[in-house]
């Protein structure tokens, strides 16, 4: 799986759960909390989504800091 | 005459829920109630009422057999499991005392809890063991029973079954006492729902059993009605396997409620598994809007208020879309009344007290065994109660009015662009003033600039303020790109 279509994926759900966010300037060091402004139950919802997209299961929630840790776990696990 | 919440339930199921005082009672009624039904499930193996029971009775052996009193504390650490909700069950029908520990407790504190409540035995789930192998008290592994059963023990409804921790949007944590019958009354008026509810439910559970609303109305009610409980290994695992659980209710924080909207929003309404027909939302405001929009999908979302100190269930609410932000009727078993404001309730449901803390307790609790809730409350004709704020929380005015920050949060509430909000006083040019907090719904404000979401809600803030009596008027207004510090069950934290 290509890093950039990973990242474009992960683009696709942060649209659709803050359509706020301005995704042009998400890269490899966005921070999820203090880039991003996502809460804990966000990022459980997140998960919820990167999981029925990428078809794999984290354990636990997502426990990453930034957009690029979560991409190498995605590229590392999904199907 | 029948009263608003058995109202709700056919009579030939209203004629079957009887009060039953004690845990003990309760363990023996269920095995023979629902003897074959199916009562808990990890997803992948399901245990009937007589397999829990049974397995239940052999874990009370396996604690009579390490030597404890009646009233000795057993703490459980576990996350939400079918072992814990066994353990819980074995430690009060044995006749000692159960403490369901956060399972985010760290190390220290752990330990700290087994100082503070003398605690003689631990029970640890496999996630937990090797963290509270240091603990100050005996250890044993949450699946640990004996070979043989050992019988229910006697107790007195007024006995200690379980010390929660008070979390609370304000002050220190607490260890209040509930006994068998509060536990008991608690589990009996979380059955109450309309249409049918014996034998028919299927449970998806998302809270923690260290909350009396994850233990009273989200395990215990459950199994008073003869329903299916069903946790995964954790919130997320079990949310994502709504399709295969299929629950029919749920109970859960307005948070949870937020997160399956959302995921509703962005794979359909399938991905709760097509059977929810309501959810049961508590610990913390329900956003009118959240139970509009469940409304739209054909779920009922009904609110409710209660406190640890009262086991869970003081009022509940099924009239929802008539009345979106009222908490609901007065469940049985109660007295209540206003005092000067404060909402002071007595009944079956109340707590033995703080432990350890008999100043703390008598704050709160009158000598005729008034509760002071601390919560500012009123009543429409209707006899519906509405919250209007917290005591602890007054804003004490220059002029010596005391204004109540929800109060002014309330019209907030009302605009769909707002997720939260919190007034308090502070400090402009040396002067205190009244100032809010505002932490939009940012999926609201697409592609919006920052300057525009401010300028939003400062006008609202205008607009809220022409509506106030002068003295309490906000006169500061932030608006939030981050979240606010929140409690255990996502309140907005007021420290």
């Amino acid at each position: 799986m290509e890093r950039k279509d990973v990242l474009e994926g992960l683009k696709e759900i942060l649209k659709l759960i803050k359509p706020s966010l301005d995704l042009s300037t998400v890269n490899d060091d966005t921070q999820l909390i203090s880039d991003l402004g996502l809460d804990s139950l966000t990022i459980l919802l997140l998960s919820l989504a990167i999981e029925n997209k990428f078809k794999f299961k984290f354990e636990g929630t997502l426990k990453f800091n930034t957009v690029g840790e979560v991409i190498d776990h995605i590229i590392k696990n999904a199907a | 005459m029948k009263n608003y919440f058995e109202n709700m339930l056919p009579a030939e199921e209203l004629a079957q829920l009887k009060y039953i005082p004690t845990i003990p009672e309760f363990v023996t009624w269920i095995e023979n109630k629902w003897h074959d039904l199916p009562a808990l499930s990890d997803t992948v193996n399901t245990y009937t009422y007589a397999q829990v029971c049974d397995a239940v009775a052999r874990k009370r052996a396996m604690l009579n057999a390490m030597g404890l009193a009646k009233g000795d504390k057993v703490a459980i650490i576990d996350n939400t499991t079918v072992e814990a909700v066994e353990m819980f069950l074995a430690v009060t029908s044995a006749g000692y005392v159960a403490i369901n520990l956060p399972a985010q407790l760290p190390a220290p504190a752990i330990v700290g809890c087994c100082m503070k409540f003398g605690v003689k035995v631990l029970a640890a789930g496999p996630a937990f063991i090797e963290t509270v192998k240091d603990a100050p008290c005996k250890v044993v592994a949450i699946a640990d029973m004996a070979d043989q059963p050992a019988p229910v023990a006697v107790v007195d409804k007024d006995d200690a079954a379980a010390i929660f921790f008070t979390g609370g949007t304000t002050g220190a944590p607490k260890g209040a006492i509930l006994p068998h019958r509060a536990i008991m009354r608690g589990s009996l008026n979380g059955c109450y729902a309309p249409g049918k509810q014996l034998g028919c439910h299927r449970y998806a559970t998302v809270l923690p059993l260290s909350h009396v609303f994850g233990l009273i109305r989200s395990t215990m009610s459950v199994l008073y009605t003869g329903g299916l409980w069903i946790a995964a290994a954790n919130v997320k695992e079990t949310i994502s396997k709504f399709p295969m659980i299929r629950p029919t209710c749920l109970v859960a924080v307005p948070g949870i409620c937020e997160i399956l909207m959302g995921l509703v929003k962005m794979y359909g309404k399938q991905f709760l598994g097509g059977n929810l027909r309501f959810i049961i939302a508590g610990a913390a405001n329900v956003p009118p809007k959240l139970i509009a929009e469940f409304d739209e999908i054909g779920i009922s979302l009904f609110a409710g208020y209660g406190m640890t100190e009262g086991a869970n269930l003081t009022s509940g609410n099924i009239d929802v879309k008539e009345r979106p932000t009222s908490v609901g009727q007065i469940y049985p078993g109660q007295e209540v009344k206003v005092v000067d404001g404060e909402l002071w309730f007595r009944g079956d449901n109340l707590f033995l007290g703080y432990y350890g803390d008999p100043e703390k307790t008598a704050e709160v609790m009158t000598p005729d065994g008034w509760l002071k809730t601390g919560d500012l409350a009123r009543f429409d004709e209707d006899g519906y109660m509405y919250i209007v704020g917290r005591i602890k929380n007054l804003i004490i005015l220059s002029n010596g009015e005391n204004v109540s920050p929800e109060s002014i949060e309330e019209p907030f509430y009302k605009c769909d662009k707002l997720r939260d909000c919190l007034v308090k006083e502070d400090e402009v040019d040396g002067k205190m003033v009244i100032a809010i907090e505002i932490l939009p719904r940012m999926e609201e404000f697409a592609n919006t600039p920052w300057e525009e979401v401010e300028a939003y809600f400062k006008k609202l803030v205008d607009e809220v303020n022409a509506t106030l009596p002068t003295t309490h008027r906000i006169c500061k207004v932030t608006v939030r790109k981050e979240d606010f510090k929140r409690t255990g069950t996502m309140k907005v934290s007021r420290n």
